[in-house]
């Protein structure tokens, strides 16, 4: 799985190839609009991460690029300005997603690997782990081959986890994907618990594994480690 | 109190006084001068009489030829000279009644060693009621004056200060958010055109200092976001380590409740300067209750966490031509500081009517009520600080976003 990382901004640039290298994603890293175009001209990647403002040129032009050259390629906007019309310029011209800075390296992983998978996978659009499947069309969980009756946050929480397996999730990560930044969740993370502890036991009752660790004073991690 | 109402006081009140003073002045002066007249006619009588007694020794009957009360009287002892005037109450025989004379009383010896005593009794209502005429006439033509002064004063004032008020009004409409400075009509008045100036040079100086401000605010809060997103990203890096143990977790996760809170802080001033700089002004129908229903199903666990009871009354379908953007901040941020501060169980009241939206929530000591006027310009004066629909005035949302 090959990604084209374009932002300007060194040390998110780093940490990003870092998060995303350790889900054995190919990621590139390039600093600059120019590098950019000869990146994606040269090489054909699955998914790219696209910064607008570039200091020589807009990331929008490099989707252009990209969809005159009838590519295929996954791409995700991440975006300094939280601009309405950005985002709609940017899904218009054939963005996939869009991601306002400061976000969370889960989040951009999640989004990544919804793409990535709503591509590639020709058809066979599934998520497995251990014993648990879950086809995201249809919007269904089962666990040992049981099926398993999730509310949508439940669902959304579930998949989180599961993109992010073997990692640190922390509470504030998951409430921002659970309900967006509008929601100050500072005095609501015992809610988060509440909604952890549901999706727990309904896996465990269908004989499914508990795969949830709880990490003192940070958040939770889904992991069969 | 106007000034030109104060002026025009301080000056009738003034008038009055100085009127009233110089009134009694006059007065007395107009007496003495009478009184000396007076008393220079009795003397000039008395020494008739006394001529007339020293000349014949007989009582002459001088009352026919100066027409007041003349009482002489004469003795054959004679006198030691004695001569005082004075004012006195008689009795009147021709008015019938007491009033007050001028009296003045003579007792000496003749020349022929006869003594005699002359009463001269001169009514003193003549001269009085001629000083009242001559008051009369004064108090009047001085209220002509004032009425007329006042007129006068009252015009003139007026008429100076039309710049000045000109100036106040031009400084009541200015905002400073707007791009035109503030203008100022020049005067033929130097005390006003000074006003005007160092006016129009601090509203120049204040509207720089704004803008400077905004841009700086705008300036720091785009600048702000990559450090904040490269700290984010690396502790989200750094909590990944396998041998971290519990203390350092907590102190990475005090740094990321920091960073989040810088973060959030950040996204603010970020909303502000974008309303401030009329990002939202696009306008299109939005549907109200439509929003609420969207915002509510998304709160919907967070509300059955808390046992929160929602009650929902529209009363009209509201469409307002608005900011769709703007509308959805302001229902999220009505809606979740209504659940946020709330008590368990508590209960949230949302009401839509045609021209009022009210989100009314339980909470421990005080019932919070959020009213947010939405048609009645009449009413959204008073609730302005939350919003105001006007599309250019979306400026007022961020002392309610903050």
């Amino acid at each position: 799985m090959k990604i084209l990382l374009i932002e300007d901004e060194k040390e998110l640039s780093c940490s990003i190839t870092e998060y995303l290298q350790k889900e054995s994603y190919l990621c590139e890293a390039v600093l600059t609009f120019d590098d950019a175009i000869e990146k994606i001209n040269m090489y054909q990647y699955d998914c790219i991460i696209v910064d607008i403002n570039l200091p020589d040129g807009s990331g929008l032009n490099v989707i252009r690029a990209l969809k005159k050259n009838k590519s295929e390629t996954g791409i995700i906007i991440i975006s300094a300005k939280n601009s309405l019309d950005d985002k709609v310029s940017g899904l218009g011209i054939g963005a996939d997603d869009y991601l306002t800075k400061p976000f969370h390296l889960p989040e951009l992983n999640a989004r990544v690997k919804s793409i990535i998978r709503r591509r590639s996978f020709g058809g066979i659009n599934e998520i497995v782990f251990n014993d648990i499947r879950i086809l995201p069309e249809e919007m269904e969980v089962t666990v040992n081959g049981n099926s398993l009756d999730l509310t949508k946050k439940e669902y959304a929480l579930l998949i989180f986890f599961i993109s992010n397996k073997d990692r640190v999730l922390t509470k504030e990560s998951i409430a921002e994907h659970l309900w967006g930044d509008e929601m100050d969740m500072a005095d609501s993370f015992d809610f988060i618990y509440t909604h952890i502890k549901n999706l727990r036991k309904k896996i465990m009752e269908k004989g499914g594994e508990d795969y949830i660790r709880t990490i003192y004073g940070m958040g939770y991690k889904f992991t069969d480690r | 109190m106007k000034l030109l109402t104060r002026t025009s006081r301080y000056y009738l009140l003034i008038s009055v006084v100085v009127f009233v003073i110089s009134g009694l002045i006059f007065f007395r002066l107009l007496h003495t001068i009478f009184e000396k007249q007076l008393d220079e006619t009795l003397f000039e009588e008395k020494l008739l009489i006394e001529e007339t007694i020293n000349f014949s020794d007989s009582v002459p009957d001088f009352r026919s030829v100066f027409g007041h009360m003349i009482d002489i009287t004469i003795v054959n002892t004679s006198h030691v000279k004695t001569e005082y005037i004075r004012d006195t109450l008689m009795y009147d025989r021709d008015l019938g009644s007491f009033a007050a004379f001028r009296h003045l009383f003579v007792e000496n010896t003749s020349v022929k060693h006869k003594g005699y005593t002359i009463n001269i009794y001169k009514p003193l209502s003549d001269s009085e009621k001629l000083i009242t005429e001559i008051i009369l006439i004064v108090v009047l033509v001085f209220i002509i004056l004032l009425v007329l002064l006042v007129w006068a004063n009252y015009f003139i004032a007026r008429r100076v200060w039309i710049p000045f008020y000109r100036t106040i009004s031009n400084l009541s409409h200015y905002e400073i958010n707007q791009e035109k400075p503030l203008s100022l009509m020049k005067t033929d008045i130097y005390e006003f055109n000074l006003l005007n100036q160092a006016l129009a040079k601090m509203s120049k100086k204040i509207q720089q200092d704004y803008i400077n401000l905004k841009e700086f605010n705008e300036n720091a809060s785009h600048e702000l976001l990559t450090p904040i997103s490269v700290i984010k990203s690396k502790l989200e890096l750094l909590i990944q380590g396998e041998d971290l143990d519990e203390q350092q977790l907590q102190l990475i996760s005090s740094v990321f409740d920091a960073t989040s809170r810088i973060s959030k802080l950040n996204q603010g001033l970020l909303l502000i300067s974008k309303i401030e700089n009329n990002q939202f002004a696009q306008a299109e129908e939005v549907n109200m209750s439509q929003i609420i229903d969207i915002t509510l199903e998304h709160f919907e666990e967070i509300i059955e966490h808390r046992k929160i009871v929602i009650t929902k009354k529209y009363f009209h379908e509201v469409i307002l031509n608005m900011n769709r953007t703007l509308a959805e901040i302001l229902i999220t941020n009505l809606i979740s500081n209504a659940i946020r501060h709330n008590i368990a169980s508590g209960n949230i009241e949302i009401i839509l009517t045609a021209d009022s939206f009210s989100v009314t929530n339980t909470g421990q000591h005080l019932k919070l009520t959020r009213p947010v006027c939405l048609n009645d310009s009449e009413n959204r004066k008073a609730i302005l600080i939350q919003w105001d629909l006007d599309s250019q005035s979306y400026k007022k949302l961020p002392i309610f976003t903050k």
